[in-house]
């Protein structure tokens, strides 16, 4: 029987060999200087298919965007959970809320910035599209950052009181500064996954062609844009999103590298 | 004289303002003033979260508020979900042809129709399925991790298998649409299907076209997509069993399996929250499933078929809605999946940490 497990074992490392090797192999052919230097061309203009320069680009802003909102709200609902936790029926809802948050399906949370940022708008645009990343990201940074707040043992805020600070300096000049390396892996893996989502964008930044930088109108991302050329009819797009999709898992595989380069088991002296 | 104030309260030592003689300073009343501005941002995004849950349930509930008052509860039964208007003749009580004053027929127009049943249908066997394949796999797994793997095997093997659940969600559509769904349609579905035709008792199986595209390969994609969440969890479900409850079982004479068998069971309800955080997974994704399912409105018996979850509808029809109703169905639809995935979310949550001891993360 134990021989069954170790083969459950090498069947699911088989399978992830599998994708990522036809994901690799792929997508290698078609990953170039043009695939990052150049805009897309529609068929039959010079210089088709060109690159996917404006979706690498588009994806970068908007997930700068998304942590712009959603980085210090996270952090700060993190620091509530931990720190303040003054009214207990409210630190219970929230840590609740925030469990269930992460667990909602992103197209939903697309839905609802369609709802509240595209309809009043009129058009589609990439504000909304940054607004429904953070959305998804402020429920992962809030957790994570309270579970790595709770490590820092009870001793640094002692002494830092002691010596006179007040509760705020405590926190922001001790506490948080000791845990920035936890408070760094948790904001990585959040944008980590923000960075792969493409259903909340749907129907939020909607996708461009474009090289563009103006977040009010519909704003190109890199999942977006692999999803239209891989279910498109042109052979030659379809291989961009082949190369697309392996430029966005050496992306999400070098955060979760870093992440676990910073999480080196740390030994607080109390 | 003057005495600290102390009221009694939960608050922390420092966010009280002392009423003694340096309180008068203007910079001590900055630095206390700053401790209040702190915990108002800092209690302002704790509520925010609360406010983005509401903010979620409120806008869909609103918007979807025209596709109740046309529909009703029967929206969730129905299996016809047009939305065109039809156009037909009109047929009298006989089923004869009504003709008017020329000779000419009648015709009328019917209203779009939608009932969500084709797409509860398929999130619900697309999960089941796709489970039925995981959970296997992911618990074998998960008992070759905690009781067989030496520590130099079990961590990178737990690294890789994490790993699987950071690839984006459009990486395994891609290739379930271009890997496995022609290889499924060339050498898995026609002898199967082949099988289920001839034998009298399945013949409700069969299908009369396999291209691949179906609930069959939405299944199978979900369940690589599903096997390293329920792994991951059982694994530390599992290293949780007690030394002393795994000891006391070999000593009794058990063999390695019945010991397994054994663990299996003292954690059942943690990993039966793995299983449900799966299925949660399993039911809301999106992307993966949206490019190989086939993308059919439809309710067949048979895995061969083409199929729509509720979020590959939503992924495939929101940004073309055609109409007001449309729309309103829609949103009810995701209505119904956002309920869904909280039950289950929360369910799973109460299972893994509620099940065993009082909820790690309560405590500091």
């Amino acid at each position: 029987m134990w021989m069954g497990c170790i083969a459950c074992a090498a069947i699911i490392l088989g399978v992830l060999a599998l994708v990522l090797w036809y994901l690799i192999s792929i997508g290698r052919q078609s990953v170039n200087l043009a695939f990052f230097a150049q805009d897309p061309q529609p068929y039959g203009a010079d210089g088709y298919p060109g690159g996917m320069r404006n979706a690498l680009v588009g994806t970068a802003i908007l997930v700068g965007l998304a942590s712009a909102v959603g980085v210090p709200v996270g952090i700060l609902g993190g620091v509530y959970l931990s720190e303040y936790r003054t009214r207990a029926w409210l630190t219970e809802t929230v840590r609740f809320t925030a469990d269930v948050l992460a667990g909602v399906p992103s197209i939903v949370v697309g839905i609802l910035g369609y709802e509240l940022l595209v309809v009043p708008l009129g058009h589609f645009n990439g504000w909304a599209g940054a607004l429904a990343l953070a959305f998804i990201m402020i429920p992962i940074v809030t957790r994570t950052t309270e579970e790595m707040l709770h490590l820092i043992p009870g001793s640094y805020r002692e002494a830092s009181i002691a010596l006179g600070a007040t509760k705020a300096r405590t926190i922001v000049r001790v506490v948080l500064p000791a845990a920035t390396g936890g408070l760094i892996t948790g904001v990585m893996l959040a944008l980590a996954r923000v960075a792969g989502e493409t259903a909340p964008l749907l129907f939020t930044a909607l996708g461009s062609r474009l090289l563009t930088f103006d977040p009010r109108y519909p704003f190109p991302s890199l999942t977006k844009q692999i999803y239209d050329y891989a279910t498109g009819p042109y052979a030659e797009q379809k291989q961009q999103a082949w190369a697309g999709i392996l430029i966005l898992i050496v992306l999400i595989f070098s955060f979760n590298l870093l992440v676990r380069l910073f999480t080196r088991p740390r030994q607080f002296r109390a | 004289m003057s005495s600290t104030a102390a009221p009694a309260s939960s608050k922390g030592v420092a966010s009280e303002s002392p009423h003694h003689s340096s309180f008068r300073t203007a910079r001590h009343r900055r630095a206390y003033r700053s401790d209040k501005i702190l915990e108002v941002v800092a209690t302002g995004s704790a509520t925010a979260l609360l406010l983005l849950l509401g903010a979620l349930v409120a806008v869909l509930v609103y918007a979807a508020v025209p596709s109740f008052r046309t529909f009703g509860l029967a929206f969730l039964v129905h299996s016809e979900w047009r939305p065109n208007e039809l156009e037909r003749f009109k047929r009298d009580a006989q089923g004869q042809i009504v003709k008017d004053q020329d000779g000419e027929p009648v015709t009328e127009t019917i209203p779009p129709a939608f009932g969500a049943l084709p797409v509860i249908y398929g999130t619900a066997v697309s999960s089941a399925i796709s489970l039925t394949f995981a959970v296997p796999f992911s618990l074998g797994c998960a008992l070759f991790l905690v009781r067989i793997a030496p520590r130099s095997t079990a961590k990178p093997v737990s690294f890789l298998i994490e790993f699987l659940v950071a690839i984006p969600s459009i990486a395994y559509g891609i290739w379930g649409l271009y890997i496995l769904a022609p290889f499924l349609q060339q050498h898995v579905e026609p002898p199967l299907n082949a099988v289920f035709v001839s034998v009298p008792g399945l013949h409700w199986l069969g299908s009369d076209a396999t291209t691949g595209r179906d609930l069959f390969c939405g299944s199978l994609v979900l369940a690589i997509m599903v096997i390293p969440i329920i792994t991951a969890v059982s694994r530390d479900v599992l290293r949780a069993v007690p030394r002393a409850q795994i000891e006391g079982t070999t000593a009794l004479g058990a063999t390695w399996w019945q010991t397994s068998r054994e663990m299996l069971r003292y954690s059942r309800s943690g990993l039966f929250g793995a299983i449900m955080l799966g299925l949660a997974r399993a039911a809301g994704e999106t992307m993966a499933v949206a490019m190989v399912i086939g993308n059919v409105n439809q309710v067949r018996p048979s895995p061969f078929a083409a199929a729509q979850t509720m979020s590959s509808l939503l992924a495939n029809e929101f940004a073309e809605a055609s109409s007001d109703l449309h729309r309103a169905a829609l949103l009810e639809v995701a209505l119904v999946l956002l309920v869904m995935s909280l039950l289950f979310n929360v369910v799973a949550r109460w299972l893994v940490v509620g099940g065993g001891q009082a909820s790690g993360a309560g405590g500091h």
